[in-house]
């Protein structure tokens, strides 16, 4: 045994941890949830919910398993008679004053009052005959909501405001029974990453105004994700409701974004549900652009591109998956090519001083470096200037570059890969009607180079197809290779012939991404 | 706030403590001496003293009843009805005194701005109910009878 592991024992299981972790974390490990409200994992030990009491053999009383150290040998029992019976106070003291309002409150489903005294709390109230405390809702400002009344004042968003986002500005006012969470009259809750205390709250008292009534948790299909905000990466769950995002959630990444997620971020989810949708492959008749079928456009266009050589521009958004950015490289690698995508920056960086490498970053798209490793150069003037003089210009955009009406006039075989149809496009040779991030699977690469996967969460509308699919078929029409059938086929393909990517696959990536090659060599990675 | 003698008063506190945030509670007294009770803003001054937060120290304040986050009368007068002095008759020296100062109810204050009353906890005098608190002076015995001189004197500054 080595000397900075313990082993102890929760409910008879045998479990080994490193020295100085909690009993708490311990018993996760060991596969069991010890009921708590005040511990959270990215925020510092409080002690004060005292919902995490179990029973720990020689000790003279029931200890709380958060702030207690695992010990070699320790025997720890959580659902003993003692343990149970105390946490059933607990709970009961917790719903004096808890409303039940669960049937119109935005946490039902996903409440962890309502989990623990739904498995372990009293089957009917004892304090009927009293009147509950009642306090109105109050505005906290930005995205937060807070209702009071639900409050068990467990302090979680204190302390994410004071030792995570580091701007104090909440507290607990009042006491006893009076007690609620207060803002000093003076301030705003309106930190950049503020909305995480929506997150960090276990019940409903601190709620979203923008997801406010939107759905039940029981009603959204969750999905992983990265956000698309800034090039920082941060994991996260889109959480969907009849094929259009509800919210964005945070994912647990100890790596990138820990528990949190800012703002920001949280808003990404506006354009993916933008309803201007391109439904259908259109292609260039004598009246104009025209709908018609993917074989025929497929047909058009790769007529379009074999007919043509020299120079070629191609416009990418920074928000296309490396997969399809790998793809137009390949689709246009016998070109004179001037590729480069448009990458919004907003200066100042918005830190969250709590977690390290953390921030808002200044470069508002998610895959920046995931362009640039797959030589998508970030002269983007340059490029937009080339297109009168191009034989042949590629855009892939969803709706991130809001091109100016004359943008690509002038350019004699445009192809367009878009989400909807500005009117720069309208003299378009063949428009495919591409998915956006929200519908299909890609990856990612963030600002320290960790190449992360995000999956498909919503339905393209119409015949919308992923970016990487309709190169893919491009790609076959002209050359006679396999079109790729799923984005990791194509995730392959890259991984064997981009230096930055050998070795990975959507396996070894998981939920939580891996790091690139440093040395990005050979291949379409170096075009400067 | 804090300037000339007050600021001393609080240089003289500061002294006694290893941390500045040590010296809240007795900073919030030197604001209700001088201004009766405990605004908004002198919350922020003190924050500001003393290194830490309006929010903590909006949080402290309120957890003490002892600060007052509204004006209360010139003269704050704190009846113990706690159980021993109740049944020895501690709710008629409440109604007395309410009469006697003109207030309206708990907690208000007489139209004169002289008197604000209020119901405490257990003032350890259980041998002497029904003990009363004016402003610092600790008032032991009080019946109905004694409540009208009392309030008097206080009222005419003779106290």
């Amino acid at each position: 045994m080595a000397e900075d592991q313990v082993t102890l024992k929760i409910e008879g299981v045998d479990v080994t941890v490193p020295r100085g972790t909690t009993v708490l974390e311990a018993a996760k490990r060991a596969g069991i949830l010890i009921p708590h409200y005040c511990y959270h994992p990215g925020l510092p030990v409080s002690g004060v919910c005292r919902m995490c009491l179990v029973t720990v053999e020689g000790a003279p009383g029931l200890q709380i398993a958060c702030a207690t150290d695992a010990t070699d040998g320790q025997v720890v029992s959580v659902f003993d008679s003692a343990a149970s019976d105390a946490r059933q106070a607990v709970l009961e003291f917790l719903l004096i004053n808890h409303p039940l309002d669960c049937p119109i409150c935005d946490q039902a489903g996903e409440c962890e009052l309502q989990d623990y005294v739904f498995q372990e709390g009293r089957a009917r109230t004892r304090y009927s005959d009293y009147p509950k405390r009642f306090s109105p809702v109050e505005d906290f400002g930005g995205d937060v909501l807070y209702v009071p009344n639900r409050c068990i004042l467990c302090t979680r968003c204190i302390r994410f405001m004071d030792h995570v986002a580091e701007e104090s500005v909440l507290n607990v006012s009042e006491r006893g029974d009076r007690a609620f969470i207060g803002i000093h009259p003076d301030a705003v809750l309106d930190h950049p990453w503020a909305g995480n205390v929506i997150d960090l709250c276990p019940v409903g008292s601190l709620i979203s105004k923008d997801f406010l009534h939107k759905a039940y948790a029981w009603q959204l299909d969750r999905t992983p994700g990265i956000c698309t905000g800034c090039s920082q990466g941060c994991n996260i769950t889109i959480e969907t409701r009849d094929n259009s995002i509800a919210r964005l959630r945070p994912r647990t990444n100890e790596d990138v974004n820990r528990y949190f997620m800012c703002d920001h971020g949280r808003f990404e989810y506006r354009w993916m549900n933008s309803g201007d949708r391109i439904e259908a492959p259109l292609v260039a008749g004598a009246n104009g652009l025209v709908a018609t079928d993917w074989s025929q456009a497929i047909a058009r266009c790769a007529e379009i591109v074999k007919g043509v050589s020299g120079k070629a521009v191609a416009l990418v958004s920074p928000r296309a998956s490396c997969e399809s950015l790998y793809l137009v490289h390949q689709l246009l690698k016998d070109f004179e090519l001037l590729s480069a995508c448009p990458v919004e920056v907003v200066e100042g960086e918005q830190p969250l001083p709590g977690v390290p490498n953390l921030a808002l970053r200044s470069e508002r798209a998610p895959n920046v470096e995931g362009a640039a490793r797959l030589g998508h150069g970030a002269e983007y003037d340059k490029a937009l200037e080339a297109v009168k003089d191009a034989a042949l210009v590629f855009v892939l955009d969803d709706g991130y570059s809001q091109f100016g009406d004359d943008a690509l006039s002038g350019s004699e075989n445009l192809i367009y890969l878009g989400t909807s149809l500005p009117d720069a496009a309208r003299n378009s040779s063949v428009v495919f009607p591409m998915s956006n991030a929200a519908e299909e699977d890609g990856t990612y690469v963030n600002r320290d180079g960790r190449v992360q996967r995000y999956m498909q969460a919503k339905t393209a509308p119409g015949m919308a197809r992923p970016a990487w699919w309709i190169t893919g078929a491009l790609l076959s029409e002209i050359r006679g290779t396999d079109a790729p059938a799923t984005a990791g086929e194509v995730f392959d393909r890259m991984a064997a012939s981009e230096s930055a990517f050998a070795g990975l696959s959507y396996e070894t990536l998981g939920t939580q991404g891996a790091f690139a090659n440093k040395a990005s060599g050979a291949g379409v990675g170096c075009d400067s | 706030m804090f300037e000339g003698a007050v600021r001393k008063q609080l240089d003289e506190v500061l002294k006694k403590y290893p941390t500045k945030q040590a010296a809240l509670l007795p900073a919030l007294w030197m604001v209700q001496q001088n201004k009766g009770w405990i605004p908004d803003e002198a919350m922020s001054e003190t924050a500001e003293v003393l290194d830490v937060t309006s929010a903590y120290v909006k949080g402290v304040v309120t957890f003490y009843t002892m600060y007052h986050q509204h004006p209360v009368g010139e003269n704050f007068v704190q009846v113990c009805t706690t159980s021993p002095c109740n049944l020895c008759g501690a709710e008629d020296v409440v109604s007395a005194l309410l009469e006697a100062t003109g207030c309206a109810a708990l907690g208000e204050t007489s139209p004169d701005g002289k008197f604000t009353v209020i119901e405490v906890e257990c003032l350890g005098a259980c041998g002497f109910a029904t003990p009363i608190l004016v402003n610092d002076d600790f008032i032991e015995d009080v019946t109905p009878k004694k409540v009208p001189e009392i309030v008097g004197k206080y009222r005419d500054g003779k106290a």
